[in-house]
């Protein structure tokens, strides 16, 4: 699971939950792999992040590290930032642990770097 | 060179041609000819013909053959001599005083295609020819014929009086009557239906088609539960050939004049199904005896169609179907009524559970996108997020490293199948995700592909759950594209030629409280909820097992027209385009 996905999970989905975002990481095995850096569509993909949500995510394992809290109205413009954004989106993943909802604890495991968001019949709204 | 010379040079010239054709023409006399030069595609009348076959009266034709196309035609007399006398009076002269010199040779064999029908009409079938005169026909038309529609149907036009007829869900809402009822000009035909021996109080529900040459209906029955056990359909301007078909393999062609009134009862209602192809043409339909039977045959002759304005009258009615014909009855077969639990669990088993067991096979089977859903995701602007969900093995996911694309899928086997195959793609994710409660936030897609995914949900209200989690998942503004199995497939390949013509299958399976059909694969769907035979074959080494291990059935909804268009609509989408592709249907839509 990289965490440019992670920005779009929610447990909203489960019986009584209102928000469930955004879901609390753990991992136990974070790899990190090469993918080639495209600066036009990091800066595209931006805007449509919750960048507060990606900071915490970030740091909660380990890699938040020269990622500022907020972004800067010319990111665009900022190459380092933006070689930063894309390592942080795309090439940081998570392949084992589990994801938790702030509201109700339920935990969604992420094995072989997929998150299992399924739920059971009775969990469901 | 003398005149004979001349055309016998002609008609040595147009033997050539046939002969790439694989029609071989003859010196030696005998009681075939073939027309070089006049035939269906030049605009022949078969009536020329027997018009000149009548000044010579001592000949005596057996058959006519025009195939569709063609610019020659084909004449079997009774005998070598009539032959002669035909071809002595009529080769290289100009017989249709339009210019035209007709130019013949012998041939040894003429085209065997026309095609005898053994079976009978159907039980419960009356077809009244002129059961309205030429004046009413035109006031009816008048009074029908509709320049402008708000339907979204591709084929045809249509309008509804004193109930809407609902596409999706092939009923009407009781709830809502529509303010205009029957027009009361149609009451003279139930009063003179009494004098046919069919005494019935009016009906309730009227639909006007309206079809121009080419369009056509699918094969279908008018759903059981919501309709009484009358079916009358009217037609005004002109014939048509009406395809029926039985689930037990008999199929016949039966000519719809106009101002005939086709009336529906008993199996005809309940157990045929019918529809009229997509063409703008029908082939001449006549009869022979075989022994002391009236037989229809098929030839290949056919005639042009006009418009044509159809008036199905039905009576609505409320509660189960409780008819005797149980193949074709929703009451019997249909999943609509099954509790969301047992749905789900016909699901789990028929569905979830047969996809993790083929996951390996199923994906070595499935590598091509499909031409649209390609031509969807090359239109994906840089910077878009796309999701694909039901992304099965990833094989629709583009190579694209300027888009983000997340593939849902709730089967692990193929996820895995699908991270595997887009792993080197730095900006593809894969998420195990339910359709039904996805895991995603509101709004966070550009893009949203669903290929060939909510024909797996078994209820409508869970399709329609399906369709609203992608209208949830789009940004405003943001298309869809969705792909479900057609139960109509004749327009594909899914056919398999051999197989149309064997007596369907009738085998069944009890699953959940309820009996669904099995389908026998490569033939035209009977039911709309049904199970679809996987022959599971083992991989070893990358290679498929020649035998296959066990059969395995999945659960399918195949779709009638605009059904799924119905479903967007539901949810507030915006359909931008619906089409049919290789056996599916298909819509682009836009949340607004």
């Amino acid at each position: 699971m990289k965490l440019i996905t992670h920005n779009m999970l929610t447990s909203k989905c489960l019986k009584g939950v209102v928000t469930g975002y955004p879901l609390a990481i753990n991992a136990t095995d974070v790899k990190i792999s090469e993918v080639d850096f495209n600066p036009e569509f990091i800066s595209r993909i931006i805007p449509k992040l919750d960048w507060e949500v990606l900071w915490k995510a970030a740091e909660s394992i380990g890699h938040s590290e020269g990622l500022p809290q907020t972004i800067d109205p010319k990111f665009e413009d900022n190459e380092e930032f933006l070689r930063k954004a894309h390592k942080v989106l795309l090439e940081v993943e998570v392949e084992e642990g589990y994801l938790t909802c702030p509201e109700s604890g339920r935990q969604f495991p992420i094995s072989k770097g997929i998150p299992n968001m399924l739920l059971t019949e009775a969990e469901v709204q | 060179m003398t005149e004979d010379k001349k055309v016998d040079r002609k008609c040595k010239r147009f033997a050539a041609r046939l002969k790439s054709k694989g029609i071989s023409c003859s010196n030696m006399p005998g009681p075939n000819l073939v027309l070089c030069n006049v035939g269906q595609a030049t605009g022949l009348v078969k009536d020329d013909i027997l018009n000149l076959c009548n000044y010579l009266p001592a000949i005596k034709l057996r058959k006519f053959i025009a195939e569709k196309g063609e610019s020659y035609s084909f004449l079997v007399f009774d005998t070598k001599e009539s032959a002669s006398v035909f071809f002595n009076e009529y080769n290289g002269k100009n017989c249709f005083n339009n210019g035209t010199f007709l130019y013949m040779c012998y041939v040894d064999s003429v085209p065997d295609t026309e095609v005898l029908c053994p079976y009978s009409n159907p039980e419960g079938l009356l077809l009244v020819e002129d059961f309205i005169n030429i004046d009413e026909e035109k006031a009816f038309v008048d009074l029908f014929n509709f320049k402008e529609t708000n339907s979204s149907l591709k084929n045809r036009q249509v309008k509804h009086f004193g109930y809407e007829f609902r596409y999706g869900s092939n009923d009407v809402d009781l709830n809502s009557p529509l303010p205009d009822k029957i027009p009361k000009e149609c009451d003279i035909l139930w009063t003179r239906l009494k004098s046919y021996g069919i005494d019935l109080d009016p009906p309730d529900q009227l639909t006007v088609n309206k079809y121009m040459p080419g369009q056509g209906i699918p094969s279908h029955v008018d759903k059981h539960s919501p309709f009484g056990p009358t079916i009358l359909s009217l037609s005004l301007g002109s014939s048509v050939v009406m395809d029926w078909k039985h689930h037990s393999g008999k199929s016949l062609p039966i000519i719809i004049p106009a101002r005939s009134m086709l009336v529906m009862q008993g199996e005809a209602r309940y157990d045929w199904q019918h529809g009229i192809q997509p063409r703008t043409w029908d082939p001449i339909i006549e009869y022979t005896l075989q022994g002391n039977q009236r037989v229809k045959v098929i030839t290949s002759d056919t005639t042009n169609r006009q418009t044509r304005i159809s008036l199905t009258f039905r009576w609505t009615r409320s509660g189960k179907c409780d008819c005797p014909y149980k193949t074709l009855c929703d009451a019997s077969n249909s999943t609509e009524e099954l509790d969301d639990a047992v749905a789900s669990n016909l699901e789990e088993l028929h569905v979830h559970q047969v996809y993790e067991r083929i996951a390996e096979h199923f994906s070595s089977t499935r590598h091509s996108t499909w031409p649209r859903v390609l031509q969807f995701l090359r239109q994906v602007p840089s910077g878009a997020v796309l999701l694909d969900l039901g992304a099965g093995n990833g094989k629709n996911l583009l190579h694209r490293t300027d888009i983000l694309q997340i593939a849902g899928e709730r089967s692990s086997g193929l996820l895995n199948e699908c991270k595997s195959y887009v792993g080197e793609v730095g900006t593809v994710d894969c998420v195990r995700l339910d359709l039904l409660q996805a895991g995603l936030k509101d709004s966070c897609a550009d893009f949203i592909i669903c290929i060939a995914v909510i024909h797996h949900f078994s209820t409508q209200s869970r399709r329609v759950q399906a369709v609203a989690t992608i209208a949830r998942l789009l940004r405003p503004g943001g298309r869809a594209l969705i792909t479900v199995w057609a139960k109509d497939q004749t327009r594909s390949n899914y056919l398999c030629r051999e197989k149309d013509k064997e007596v369907q299958s009738n085998s069944t399976v009890e699953v959940a409280g309820l009996t669904l059909p099995v389908h026998e694969n490569r033939t035209q769907f009977q039911h709309k909820d049904l199970l679809v035979p996987w022959k599971l074959r083992g991989m070893k080494e990358n290679k498929l097992a020649d035998k296959p291990e066990c059969t395995l059935l999945r659960y399918y909804h195949v779709f009638e027209e605009g059904e799924l268009d119905e479903l967007c609509e539901l949810s507030s989408l915006l359909v931008e385009s619906s089409f049919y592709e290789e056996g599916n249907w298909c819509v682009v839509c836009k949340k607004i």
